[in-house]
């Protein structure tokens, strides 16, 4: 009978090859997935420096056609205001549904509510912006008659972003350790403390993400917009009914670049890398708040 | 089946008839089974004898798991545990409980402790600092870390984090303490300060543990208990169950005939 041996020590030469293959995809996978970034930052910076500036910035758009001269300030402001109203309606309403969802798993009023929740994330921008501009703005029909405005925007926006904030934060409840719960509901906490206390603060990074993923979709939203508020080249009088249309850059990006204008176009790819920009530093800044909140964090 | 030699002094606890449901899955069968007052009580068993299960139906842990259910009585001095009037809330704050795996609060040393009087509205700071300091010298831990009560609970190695939970436990003051396997997850030296702990602790508080750990039961506990497929196999004096059980599968076991 053979002896029975085990094959010689070392790697096959089909291992190795696999090693190599399988290690130069992942690289390549990692390139393809990072290009696009220094893509739109290098396309937007080459595209729009000739505009760029500490004024850019600072002044509202001037001139004729209206920004060919100043700069972009009705579009960020605008753009700033739109984050808060959409946050101010999204966020209670997003986290609740979260909390409640997690608090409320097996029931089947938390399951339909997260089939419709699921199923809103999958709602086409521009359905949002007529079904928006239905209710919000025509001065037709029923509906609350705002006209095109920041409010109407900002409530689109803020449907958009509930469903985003909602599936995240359940997310991240469901992400806190049942032992970690079960040691304070031993306790004698009450199912309203161990959420304020324990289920909360450990999720409050993946909830502060969620928030950030929707204030970021919502930042680039346009398509809403052309429908709810479409665009304000100076200061809103008010954020509802005639003139209560805010700046948006997203909007501002949109239009400057249809414009038969070289000096616009120019505007335009400055104000994107502006918009990067501002996304970049949303997104770092709550990271750096994520790290402040982990003193007590577990190790590992 | 004839039930072992009487337990001496006050029940504490008292099942009749209980048994306990997962779904269709029945995972307690027609448990009787009392819990004496100021004694340790073990229960062993192989990996899914019910064992656990029963341990937290003593303080209503598994409510919150979907599907679970029982039947007949489990009482708490002489009252129903599962009774249409008692608020689980409060039951559990009688009835605390230690875990498997240490599960400190994200919090400092200090608030771990000082949480289960926080949420029972316990304002002074005096009040809070004498009851933290109280329960930590109890568990043993306070000479480890009186000096760093502000840190993070997560800097204490695993033995010093499970008796932090002990402590956090003992803060509130229950009458009954269950432990779940309280130092399967320790090293022998945090193993051994765990069971001293439970030494110093039964003059005062009535304490159930499960343990896998046959040795651990037989050092530590006044009477042991042996499930076996959801039913309570024998019950009695922990030398008599390690010495002279009166049920053929209680004395397989204790030998290592399986398990």
């Amino acid at each position: 009978m053979a002896e029975a041996r085990l094959p010689e020590k070392g790697l096959s030469y089909y291992r190795q090859i696999r090693n190599i293959v399988l290690g130069s995809i992942t690289g390549l996978a990692f390139l393809v997935a990072v290009t696009p970034l220094l893509a739109i930052i290098y396309v937007a910076y080459d595209r729009g420096k000739e505009a760029l500036s500490l004024s850019f910035v600072t002044t509202m758009p001037s001139g004729f056609p209206v920004g060919i001269e100043g700069g972009i300030l009705n579009g960020i402001a605008g753009s700033l205001i739109l984050i808060v109203l959409a946050s101010l309606l999204s966020v209670p309403v997003g986290v609740w549904a979260g909390l409640y969802l997690w608090d409320q798993s097996h029931t089947r009023l938390a399951g339909v509510t997260r089939l419709l929740s699921d199923l809103l994330l999958g709602v086409p921008s521009v359905i949002w912006g007529v079904v928006g501009f239905y209710v919000f703005s025509t001065n037709t029909g029923w509906g609350l008659h705002w006209g095109f405005s920041g409010l109407a925007a900002g409530l689109t926006l803020g449907f958009i972003m509930i469903p985003i904030v909602t599936r995240v934060t359940e997310q991240a409840l469901r992400d806190v350790p049942r032992s970690y719960i079960e040691g304070a509901l031993a306790l004698g906490a009450t199912r309203f403390q161990v959420m304020r206390d324990l289920a909360i603060p450990a999720a409050i990074t993946g909830i502060g993400t969620g928030i950030l993923l929707g204030v970021l979709n919502v930042l680039g939203q346009t398509a809403p917009l052309v429908f709810t508020n479409y665009y304000n080249t100076g200061i809103p009088h008010s954020l509802v009914g005639s003139n209560g249309s805010v700046g948006d850059l997203a909007m501002q990006i949109f239009i400057y670049i249809h414009e038969p204008s070289k000096a616009l176009h120019v505007k335009a790819m400055a104000a994107a890398l502006v918009l990067t920009v501002i996304v970049l530093l949303l997104d770092m800044g709550i990271r750096l708040l994520s790290w402040g909140s982990r003193k007590y964090a577990r190790k590992g | 089946m004839e039930q072992s030699a009487p337990m001496s002094g006050n029940l504490k606890i008292e099942t009749k008839g209980f048994s306990a449901f997962y779904g269709k899955t029945q995972a307690l069968r027609n448990v009787n089974f009392s819990v004496p007052e100021k004694k340790i009580t073990a229960m062993i068993g192989p990996s899914g004898c019910g064992k656990s299960t029963f341990l937290r139906s003593l303080n209503r842990m598994n409510d919150f798991i979907p599907g679970f259910r029982m039947e007949g009585s489990a009482l708490l001095d002489g009252e129903e545990i599962y009774g249409a009037a008692v608020n689980p809330v409060l039951l559990r704050q009688r009835v605390g409980m230690v875990f498997q795996k240490p599960n400190p609060f994200q919090m400092s040393i200090f608030e771990n402790v000082a949480y289960g009087l926080r949420i029972q509205g316990v304002k002074s700071s005096s009040l809070v600092s004498d009851i933290v300091e109280k329960s930590l010298r109890a568990a043993a831990l306070w000479d480890e870390v009186k000096d760093r009560l502000k840190g993070s609970a997560f800097a204490l190695s695993g033995g010093q984090q499970q008796r932090l939970c002990i402590a956090r436990a003992l803060a509130v003051e229950p009458e009954v303490i269950l432990l779940d396997e309280p130092a399967s997850a320790l090293d022998p030296i945090s193993t051994a300060r765990i069971e001293e702990l439970m030494q110093d602790l039964k003059d005062r508080y009535t304490i159930a543990i499960v343990t896998h750990n046959m040795q651990q039961a037989a050092r530590v506990s006044d009477y042991t208990a042996f499930f076996l497929d959801g039913t309570l196999v024998e019950v009695g004096e922990t030398t008599k169950i390690f010495t002279n059980p009166d049920d053929s599968r209680t004395e397989d076991y204790i030998t290592g005939r399986f398990g």
